[in-house]
């Protein structure tokens, strides 16, 4: 074991790309990934035994096993569908997070940064007010078509300037579309109380009271995202040496862009579109997996994919246990221990350099 | 608001002929407390008005340009005080609460909670300016330091207060008090006497007309918030409309009287066996019907499955809103069959 080298002069910043010198990386990665998944195995069964309904494990496996046992729909209606997707969710906001951190090289950035939450609830909202789309399949394809759309209008502003090889525009470009969208939900939910209903179900970000509906069409946009990721991991690594450097080296920037924004948008519209807008994963996980793997993105974001379905599991366990009948929401559980659990991480291991 | 010294001497000498003229007037006929009560009040120069919280308000003369929050405008219009000036928590053009009242002269200055336009607010000219506050705790404690209801914050009520004067109707305990305190700030406001027995005499009548349905009924209802988290259960004795339907012998599904103020919150995975009554009663704000049976494990619920669901609005805490509401609940009870 290593003991924590805490109290030693700060390292040049190079060195900190590697989380330790003391163990060798390709081993401290097998051993941060093995024991992810475990972590990860462990929330997935907790999130199947516990609830608010004190169940006996013997009682769920039993259901589990036999469906027309489960009577008052408690495992199959409730524990399955959340366990489902938190992992969906959990994985897709945390992958995002980690193409969000790299192509913005801001540590903060958060899915939601490219307008792509801001988007989706405005087309649920357009659809609910002008089509009167308020089933949860007409819901899904509103949030997929608009956090779509959003990104495409964020990058055509910022294309507009000549803002693609820095960071900068992109994200200020998505800061005043999300604004701007934002503004126009606001309006829209305000003038109809109808609309304000159907918008108020959908905006808590949950993984309580939601179903499986539309699970398959939401997972579909998510592993495609999940592609583009992986095939934009190699940008990622050239452009965390900084735009110049990146086009240096070859990289194609508008490329690297147009593949990083289709991961974000798809597996952030796949996540939003099932369970609301949830924050905190896909800002945490990626932190979480870069004290674990490193800045390398082949690692850092299928890890940060199974840190946030983690943390998102663990802390919707959390919730169910401390309300006594009710339930916390995990939003809130998300915001005490993440934020806990995050300022831990940038204190023990300086902000990683991106 | 304030006159001089001098302008006020003679207001109050001008007052005092008034009433010894009214004074006169009156002594030949029937001695109607009514009248000598108008009288008794045009002899006192100003408006002195205590409100729930305590405060006191004086004004020179009575305050005749109103400023409400919803509910309190609609009380208001029911004794037949048009207010110039109305506030809600959901758009007042389209609040079918209103739908009887003429607001073609009424300033519409918030439509959301919390949201109140100054200037337009400014511009309407409220002499007093109505709205609510609601106990933190079983008890009836009153908070003043946090603002009162339907307002943003504590600056939004100071801003409120440079406009005009703020008087608050208590919602909390028996709610038979709470329409009293409306009915006295009414009063008190100029509204008839007559006006507010007729409405009394309907919303006696519609008190016993519940009273016998639910002596004949075991029916037991349950009023609910569904949302994502779970289903919220008003606790019926802790809301002063479920109180006072109580009191008349409605049954209210009351899981934990004690505990949390106000509403305890159940989880989807409880809610089903835990919400024991024949009827529910859905908040218009929450989930409906349809997303209640999109719950698989509530779906199932007796209630639900015999349809006996039914949306439920909050009504103002007047005469004609609580005899509508008595109606409205007599109609369920006959309607509905024990299921659970």
């Amino acid at each position: 074991m290593t003991v924590p080298r805490l109290g030693l002069p700060a390292r040049p910043d190079r060195a900190a790309r590697a989380p330790s010198r003391d163990w060798p990386l390709q081993r401290r990665r097998l051993v941060f990934a093995g024991g992810a998944l475990l972590a990860l195995a462990g929330a997935l069964t907790a999130s199947l035994m516990l609830g608010s309904n004190l169940i006996s494990p013997l009682a769920v496996i039993t259901r589990l096993a036999d469906p027309a046992a489960d009577v008052d729909a408690v495992v199959w209606g409730s524990r399955v569908p959340r366990t489902v997707l938190g992992l969906m969710v959990g994985f897709a906001l945390g992958a995002a997070g980690a193409v969000m951190q790299g192509q913005t090289r801001n540590p903060l950035a958060d899915p939601g940064i490219f307008g792509v939450s801001a988007g989706a609830s405005l087309a649920v909202v357009l659809g609910v007010r002008l089509l009167g789309a308020t089933s949860m399949l007409a819901t899904l394809w509103c949030a997929l078509v608009g956090a779509v759309v959003a990104t495409v209008v964020v990058f055509l502003v910022a294309a507009l300037g000549r803002g693609l090889s820095s960071p900068v525009p992109l994200a200020i470009a998505g800061t005043a579309v999300s604004t701007l969208f934002a503004a126009v939900t606001s309006f829209l939910v305000l003038t109809d109380q109808a609309t304000l209903a159907a918008y108020r179900i959908w905006v808590v970000g949950s993984l309580s009271g939601r179903t499986l509906n539309g699970f398959g069409l939401a997972a579909a946009c998510a592993v495609l995202g999940l592609v583009f990721a992986a095939a934009n991991a190699r940008s990622l690594n050239s452009l965390a040496l900084g735009a110049d450097m990146a086009r240096g080296l070859g990289e194609n920037l508008i490329g690297s862009r147009v593949i990083g924004l289709a991961a974000i948008t798809l597996m952030t519209a796949g996540a939003v579109a099932v369970a609301g807008p949830i924050g905190f994963v896909g800002l945490t996980a990626p932190h979480l997996a870069r004290v674990g793997v490193g800045s390398d993105h082949r690692w850092l974001i299928p890890m940060a994919g199974l840190a946030g379905a983690f943390v998102l599991l663990a802390c919707d366990v959390i919730g169910r246990l401390l309300g006594g009948n009710g339930e916390v929401p995990v939003g809130v559980v998300l915001s005490v221990v993440g934020g806990v659990a995050f300022v831990l991480v940038v204190r023990r291991v300086r902000m990683a350099a991106l | 608001m304030t006159k001089p010294p001098a302008a006020r001497g003679a207001a109050t000498l001008l007052a005092a002929l008034l009433a010894a003229a009214t004074l006169t007037s009156c002594s030949g006929g029937s001695a109607d407390p009514d009248e000598s009560g108008e009288a008794g009040v045009s002899q006192y120069t100003g408006w002195t008005y205590t409100d729930d919280a305590g405060v006191t308000v004086d004004l020179d003369q009575r305050p005749t340009r109103i400023a409400a929050f919803t509910d309190y405008a609609i009380g208001l219009f029911s004794y037949g005080i048009e207010p110039v000036a109305i506030f809600g928590r959901e758009d007042v053009a389209t609040d079918r609460r209103l739908k009887d009242y003429d607001l073609s002269d009424v300033a519409i200055v918030g439509n959301n909670y919390g949201e109140i336009d100054l200037e337009a607010l400014a511009a309407a000219q409220p002499d007093l300016i109505v709205t609510g506050i609601y106990p933190t705790d079983r008890d009836g404690t009153l908070s003043l330091e946090d603002p009162y209801y339907a307002l943003a914050d504590k600056e939004q009520q100071e801003q409120l207060a440079k406009i005009a004067p703020i008087v608050v109707i208590k919602v909390g305990g028996a709610g038979i008090d709470v329409i009293e305190s409306l009915n006295a700030l009414a009063v008190s406001l100029g509204a008839s006497a007559d006006a507010i027995n007729q409405a009394k005499a309907a919303y006696d009548a519609a008190a016993a007309e519940l009273t016998e349905a639910a002596a004949q009924s075991d029916l037991e209802l349950t009023m609910i918030y569904g949302g994502a988290d779970g289903i919220y259960l008003v606790k019926p004795m802790d809301e002063p409309t479920t109180e006072l339907y109580t009191s008349l012998g409605v049954k209210f599904t009351d899981l934990a009287p004690d505990g949390d103020y106000y509403w305890d919150i159940y989880s989807w995975e409880n809610a089903a066996q835990t919400m024991t009554g024949d009827v529910l009663l859905v908040f218009t704000e929450g989930y409906q019907e349809a997303d209640l049976l999109a719950q698989p494990t509530f779906a199932s619920h007796p209630a639900l499955a015999a349809g006996q669901v039914y949306t439920w609005a909050d009504a103002a805490f007047d005469y004609d809103s609580q005899a509508a509401q008595f109606e409205y609940l007599t109609t369920i009870l006959r309607d509905s069959e024990k299921v659970a």
